[in-house]
């Protein structure tokens, strides 16, 4: 069994829905993001490529790739990150993390690694989300979970249900009647970085 | 050693310990605050420490290797020196190179997991192993050293160590390992790489132990003739010749495609948020070989100024080589503001520069401390006791 994810870039309108309920619901520190809808194409955020009238918006939603091959896990010197034998989620032990940061040295999809550079602050004084997620860690490395805690629950991530046009699919990829093996069935995909050789679990559905 | 040297070394001491304190204070300032007090970012996490990590473990290994030559294959005239090297790496394994890493990481308390939890697969992992063979090898070697220079000790008893040691130094490449092991970084990821860190490691090792000699020759701790510092010289400016062919090919096997990962590290050091500091290193590299390399002066004025600025040249290797490809990811789109994000070069903030400083005043600390403790100068101690008794 590995848990997977489909992401219809044709679906994609960068609304930005997944990074806020992320946020929300793993009650995410100020600055920190475990997952970004970037921007392909125009030079700054959420700007379209080409010249007017000749323009075109496209979004790459991104978090962790959840790697069958994790190059984070190989780095890490003392074991704080590692990949679920279950189920293939790559996880991250906040009370093991020594704050070294070579996972996010090592990892090719830059910024879904995120550490604490200071004390955790939020935008609100009460906790927000899920009461499972675990508290975040000054001076540790953290990221996307694919909401484990909600997996367990038999529930699907918070990003998957969020998503205004159904853009996101999750599931088991081996198993062939999952929502995510067929999403992922008769169309065209890529991985990203897939040449790198770390088979992310991560599709994109083009 | 005379009383005035004595003295003279008691101010340095002094100004030593201010430093190391000073280093003490950034560094609980950046335990009580985080490491926000630093200059580093999401994108570019490694910086100034991690850059003192490779340079000292660099003048570690390559300490051990050079104190271990002149026993290996008989450099008779070499032989009085070899103890003031195998001290300074080991100073140099214990308190810089591991010191900085402790800095840099955001829970020191844990540290300890290295021990109870270490990832086998991890090259940082491979590298602490060495960094504490390192330590462990270097403090038996001076002593076998010293035991040979006081003669309680046969010559040929400290082969095997010595053995041991050369080999340990050439084991500095371990250290490239945790950078030209990761694919998400183009321009590390060469089996040149490798190569280059030794390159530097003995450079780095031989332009210490140069400045070292110059002071220790000054005081009179030590009698080094120009002429076996300008051979020690020239073995640097080859060193620093052929890692300067290193970065240039470097730069330009990233610049020829025109596109890519590597093209836009080569790019942003050749023309772009690092190119100021690419060009000062190369400025600083061809200056110190040519000083390095030339006739020296009556005194070895010349070699001494190289040394210097073969150091700050080395210090830009490592810090272009690090910062080249942090800020140039593989995927660089635009997105959502992270921490630190929006600067396109990296200047270490003062409580980096303070602790950083604090840490190398430590290491010169303890050298000048074992320079008097352990009497590793040329003179006799019967000399220098009688010296001191009139």
């Amino acid at each position: 069994m590995r848990y997977a994810m489909a992401i219809d870039i044709k679906k994609c309108t960068g609304c930005h829905s997944c990074s806020v309920a992320c946020k929300v619901e793993n009650n995410l520190p100020n600055e920190i993001w475990w997952n970004r809808v970037l921007t392909v194409g125009g030079e700054s955020m959420d700007t379209p490529k080409g010249n007017f009238p000749n323009v075109k918006m496209e979004f790459l939603p991104i978090n962790c790739q959840h790697c069958e091959n994790p190059a984070c896990v190989k780095a890490c010197p003392v074991g704080a990150t590692y990949k679920r034998k279950e189920d293939g989620i790559v996880i991250q032990d906040y009370d093991k993390c020594i704050g070294c940061r070579y996972c996010m040295v090592a990892c090719p999809y830059s910024g879904v690694r995120q550490f604490n550079w200071k004390k955790p602050e939020y935008a609100i004084d009460v906790p927000m989300g899920d009461k499972e997620v675990a508290p975040h860690q000054y001076n540790s490395v953290e990221k996307c979970t694919f909401c484990i805690h909600r997996v367990a629950r038999g529930e699907k991530p918070a990003c998957i249900e969020t998503c205004p046009n159904r853009a996101r699919y999750f599931g088991d990829i081996d198993d062939p009647e999952s929502e995510v093996s067929k999403a992922i069935k008769n169309r065209t995909y890529f991985q990203l970085l897939e040449e790198k050789g770390t088979k992310p679990s991560v599709y994109y559905l083009t | 050693m005379s009383t005035q040297t004595r003295k003279s070394s008691n101010i340095w001491l002094g100004i030593f310990a201010a430093f190391a304190v000073l280093g003490l204070v950034c560094w609980i300032l950046q335990l009580t605050k985080g490491l926000q007090m630093t200059n580093l970012s999401t994108t570019n996490m490694w910086g100034l420490y991690i850059t003192g990590f490779m340079i000292f473990t660099g003048v570690a290994a390559g300490s051990l290797f050079f104190a271990a030559l002149p026993y290996l294959f008989n450099l008779n005239e070499f032989k009085p020196y070899c103890r003031i090297s195998a001290y300074t790496g080991a100073v140099s394994s214990i308190v810089a190179a591991s010191l900085f890493i402790i800095v840099d990481i955001g829970n020191p308390e844990r540290v300890w997991l290295f021990i109870t939890s270490g990832n086998l697969t991890s090259p940082m992992f491979w590298d602490f192993i060495m960094l504490v063979s390192y330590m462990v090898i270097s403090i038996i070697f001076t002593r076998q050293l010293i035991l040979v220079h006081e003669g309680t000790k046969e010559e040929k008893s400290v082969k095997p160590i010595a053995v041991i040691a050369l080999v340990a130094g050439v084991f500095v490449f371990v250290t490239s390992f945790v950078f030209s092991f990761q694919i998400a970084r183009p321009m590390w990821n060469t089996p040149a790489q490798p190569v280059s860190f030794l390159l530097t490691a003995f450079a780095a090792a031989l332009t210490v132990l140069m400045i070292i000699a110059f002071v220790l020759n000054k005081s009179g701790y030590i009698e080094m003739s120009v002429n076996l510092l300008s051979r020690i010289a020239k073995v640097a400016a080859l060193l620093l010749g052929a890692e300067l062919v290193f970065v240039a090919a470097e730069v330009l096997i990233g610049l020829y495609p025109g596109a890519g990962g590597q093209y836009a590290s080569a790019s942003w050091l050749v023309g772009g948020g690092g190119a100021v500091r690419f060009w000062l290193e190369i400025a600083a590299l061809a200056g110190a070989i040519i000083l390095l390399a030339k006739k020296p002066t009556p005194k070895g004025g010349n070699l001494i100024s190289g040394a210097i600025l073969a150091f700050a040249a080395i210090y830009l290797i490592k810090s272009n080589f690090l910062q080249a490809e942090l800020f140039n990811p593989l995927l660089n789109l635009p997105g959502p503001a992270m921490f630190g994000d929006g600067a396109s070069f990296y200047i270490p903030s003062l409580v980096e520069v303070g602790l950083s400083v604090g840490i190398v005043s430590l290491g010169a600390f303890l050298l000048t401390i074992g320079f008097r403790v352990l009497n590793l100068g040329t003179h006799s101690s019967e000399h220098e006791r009688g010296k001191l008794a009139g």
